[in-house]
């Protein structure tokens, strides 16, 4: 059952998404997400392996590096793997991942080596994003101080995505000069990774803590300062894009067991999708669902060609989703009705994930706060 | 609408007591014999544990020994025979102090069974039980939904067959809140299949501990096991134990609705009582997370407020309409029950914008954390609990607003052949 993100796909996209369909199908379908989830469980080492080698790592890197996309436009394809990712409610790693792969990726050969390590899933990484980052509300920030010519970070980041089993992280602060992007060891001194409890309990988020934590020079991603924040503004259309693609895909699903269960439940002697009540409800909700779609798409498009509406297209994208993803979830709810109610079916699993997706990489909120900074700028 | 827990004779009000007299008595009785209740009520979660449930029946039984419960019930069932008016009186007396606490099968025992059984019971099944639920000793909960009948509550298919002097009981029911504990099932049964649905229903109390019945308890969307499922095998049961006639149950669930679709405020909603200020829970939340002061934050609490307001605004209406049009309470019971099902999950989405980020992950254990989310996760509970938005949109519009009826395809014939029929769905009505 593919999302189909993409309304027209080349052949090559095709093909990478139904590995990506197949490979999700045969190693963790969702009664093996739910299993994970009750023992509190990540995917192991061979998943990351497996995926590494689909390309779900190498999208955003170029070629000498190890990556390359399907289509030309790897942020297009990468949005289209993570549909079918949500749609299967798969953790991480995914987004933060792509998100360090596309920052270091911009950096050039400088940190070559671990990005080579990062495509070919030998190694894992994720963005600490916090505040300077753009996520907002109250995510919690990092501030950096120069320290020789390298830097002594400090802060408390909340909400961060798939850091178990992460050998680095690419951590985002404010420094002297305007904001910083450095690299961190996961196990360094000063390090501390908690883990939360969470809404969404297929995918489990920390709050990472950075007391004294030394950076030196060539730990620092990209040049401090306004070029950092270009690419912080760039790195988070990224996510957003990346992770309402994959609050899209959990929307699918969900739609499609409502769907299914409308045509089979009855009720005063009729199945209860002939009552226009829950046919117009659900004709609504098909709606949404394929703006979500398009929107994600149209997104991934503009900022994966780097044209000038990239940014903004990935503002209302997330924007959109955050909302219509929850909407969703209380829709499909009502047509299940007391069914919907318990723990061992599965809706509660997507109302989950898409009221914790609607927060991760900036909340609607923030990102039409984004888009009101924009109206009357030119 | 006429309340049928109030005493039918007048007789019952002769030796009332000045009010004055009574509150006074109540007051001194309330302060001599009863804790102060804490200020914050601890944070439930489903779980009502067997030492709760015998302190609650412990203070039940000392409130009962003094009169004050069961205020307005005839005194031949155990009650007081006086006016709502010392009911009230006490309960504004009580107010801050420790009252029985049965979560949510008190609820349903106090305030849909007993007035249900006040309206249609015999007198003998009156005496039998209405002094020992007075009393703390049986607790009622709800056996209406199946597996396969939820919103169609007149198609369930539980049955109890005739057997000579007694009648045996098979089937499922689903969705029972806190029959985990409880004492008693007020159970909805199929006692004819081939008349229309709602001519072959009987209401029955079915024992909880008799043989027969299994309770299995079903974990809910937040992690909580409040409501259960129950399997009948030949449970053997008496012409005693029917509320109301045979075949007579929808007269019976026709009453029974009005009281289940009367609180009109759900999970999460705002209080009935109007609290101090401007929705405090989401004050607080603000202030918790940081964002008094965030002009977005602000305006979705007035936001809410405004609703909040609204809301205790339309149940004070109803209940004034309910008396002018005793006629129309059920109907218009609806409204109550539409406003929370419509309005506590926005409510609720707006509590995670102000929580962000904290209102999607915390930190093990840390209770105000979770409170948020599961108050999103809860949020449908009015949505669909005791008869969805829908059946009340529908009730509205055929029976308040007098639009033309939706067509029956399941009413007019047998009700063996509806299940029959429904497997075949055309579209069309009956033989087309
Ligand atoms: C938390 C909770 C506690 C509960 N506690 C109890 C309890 O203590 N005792 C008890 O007996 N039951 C209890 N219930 C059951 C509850 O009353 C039913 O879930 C409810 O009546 C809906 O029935 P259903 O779940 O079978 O949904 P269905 O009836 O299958 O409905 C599915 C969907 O179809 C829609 N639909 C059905 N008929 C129509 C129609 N004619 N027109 C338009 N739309 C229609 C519904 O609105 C809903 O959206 C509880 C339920 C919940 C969630």
């Amino acid at each position: 059952m593919s999302v189909k993100l993409l309304a027209f796909a080349t052949p090559e996209q095709e093909m990478l998404v139904d590995t990506t369909a197949r490979f999700i199908e045969k190693t963790l379908p969702l009664a093996k997400v739910r299993e994970l989830a009750e023992s509190a469980g990540n995917p192991d080492t061979d998943y990351v392996q497996t995926a590494s080698s689909l390309g779900w790592f190498g999208l955003l890197v170029d070629e000498a590096h190890g990556g390359g996309s399907a289509s030309g436009n790897g942020l297009l394809d990468a949005a289209a793997v993570g549909a079918e990712r949500g749609a299967v409610l798969q953790p991480g790693p995914f987004v933060g991942l792509n998100v360090v792969a596309h920052a270091l990726s911009a950096d050039g050969p400088r940190h070559g080596a671990l990005l080579e390590r990062l495509v070919a899933g030998q190694t894992r990484a994720t963005w600490v994003a916090g505040t300077v980052g753009g996520l907002t509300p109250g995510p919690g920030e990092i501030v950096a101080r120069s320290d020789g010519d390298g830097y002594v970070v400090d802060g408390e980041v909340r909400l961060v995505h798939d850091v178990a089993g992460c050998e680095t992280l690419l951590v985002s602060a404010l420094g002297p000069g305007g904001p910083v992007q450095v690299l961190i060891g996961a196990d360094a001194a000063g390090v501390e990774v908690r883990a939360l409890s969470g809404l969404d309990v297929t995918r489990r988020v920390c709050a990472v803590r950075l007391r004294g934590v030394q950076a030196r020079a060539d730990a620092v991603v990209g040049v401090p300062g306004a070029p950092t924040e270009a690419r912080l503004r760039q790195q988070l259309a990224v996510a957003a894009v990346l992770c309402a693609a994959e609050s899209a895909g959990a929307m699918h699903t969900e739609f499609e067991t409502a769907l299914e269960y409308a045509k089979a439940r009855i009720a005063f002697g009729r199945p209860i999708g002939s009552f226009q009540a829950i046919k117009h409800l659900l004709a609504d909700t098909s709606l949404s669902l394929e703006m979500a779609k398009g929107l994600v798409a149209a997104a991934a498009e503009a900022l994966g060609e780097g044209r000038p509406d990239g940014i903004e297209l990935a503002h209302a994208a997330k924007a959109f989703v955050a909302e219509r993803g929850v909407e969703l979830a209380h829709a499909c709810f009502q047509v299940f009705g007391g069914i919907g109610y318990t723990w061992e079916h599965d809706h509660h699993l997507f109302m989950r994930r898409l009221a914790a997706d609607a927060v991760a990489f900036g909340s609607a909120d923030w990102h039409r706060g984004r888009l009101a900074e924009q109206i009357g700028a030119d | 609408m006429t309340d049928p827990s109030t005493d039918p004779s007048p007789a019952g009000h002769v030796d009332a007591p000045p009010l004055d007299d009574y509150r006074a008595r109540a007051r001194a009785w309330v302060e001599a014999n009863l804790e102060r209740a804490p200020q914050t009520r601890p944070a439930r979660g489903g779980d009502m544990t067997p030492q709760a449930v015998t302190e609650a029946r412990a203070l039940q039984r000392r409130l009962y020994d003094a009169g004050y419960v069961g205020i307005t019930v005839a005194r031949a069932y155990g009650g007081q025979g006086l006016g709502p008016e010392y009911e009230r009186a006490f309960h504004e007396e009580a107010r801050g102090y420790r009252l029985p606490d049965f979560g949510i099968a008190g609820g349903t025992t106090f305030g849909v069974v007993v007035p249900t059984m006040l309206a249609h019971a015999a007198p003998a099944f009156l005496r039998r039980h209405i002094p020992k639920i007075l009393a703390g000793e049986e607790l009622f909960v709800e056996f209406f939904s199946e597996p396969d009948a939820g919103s169609d509550l007149a198609g369930v298919r539980s049955q109890a067959v005739r057997d000579g002097e007694r009648w045996v009981l098979s089937g499922s029911k689903i969705w029972s809140s806190g029959a985990y504990y409880a004492d008693w099932g007020m159970c909805l049964a199929r006692t004819n299949w081939d008349v229309p649905k709602h001519r072959g229903l009987t209401w029955f109390a079915v024992p909880i501990a008799a043989k027969g019945v299994t309770v299995q308890r079903i974990r809910q969307i937040t992690g909580d096991a409040e409501f259960c499922q129950e399997f009948f095998d030949d449970v053997e049961l008496t012409d005693d134990d029917i509320i109301g006639g045979v075949g007579d149950g929808w007269t019976v669930t026709q009453t029974m609705l009005i009281y289940e679709r009367g609180g009109g405020f759900g999970h999460g909603g705002p209080a009935r009582q109007a609290p101090k200020g401007i929705a405090p829970d989401l004050v607080e939340l603000a202030r918790s997370v940081g964002r008094l002061d965030d002009p977005t934050a602000r305006d979705l609490i007035a936001r809410a407020h405004v609703d909040d307001v609204a809301r205790r605004a339309l149940l004070a209406r109803l209940g004034g309409r309910m008396r002018a049009e005793p006629g129309q309470a059920m109907h218009l019971a609806s409204y109550a029950k539409l406003a929370s099902g419509v309005f506590d999950p926005p409510r609720a989405n707006l509590a995670m914008r102000i929580g962000g980020s904290d209102a999607v992950a915390w930190d093990d254990g840390d209770e105000a954390g979770a409170r948020t989310a599961n108050g999103f996760l809860n949020s449908r509970f009015m949505s669909i609990a005791g008869g969805t938005n829908e059946v009340q949109r529908n009730g509205i519009g055929e029976r308040v607003l007098g639009l033309p009826r939706e067509p029956s395809f399941d009413s007019g014939k047998p009700f063996r052949e509806v299940l029959r029929d429904a497997r075949s769905w055309t579209g069309r009505p009956a033989g087309g």
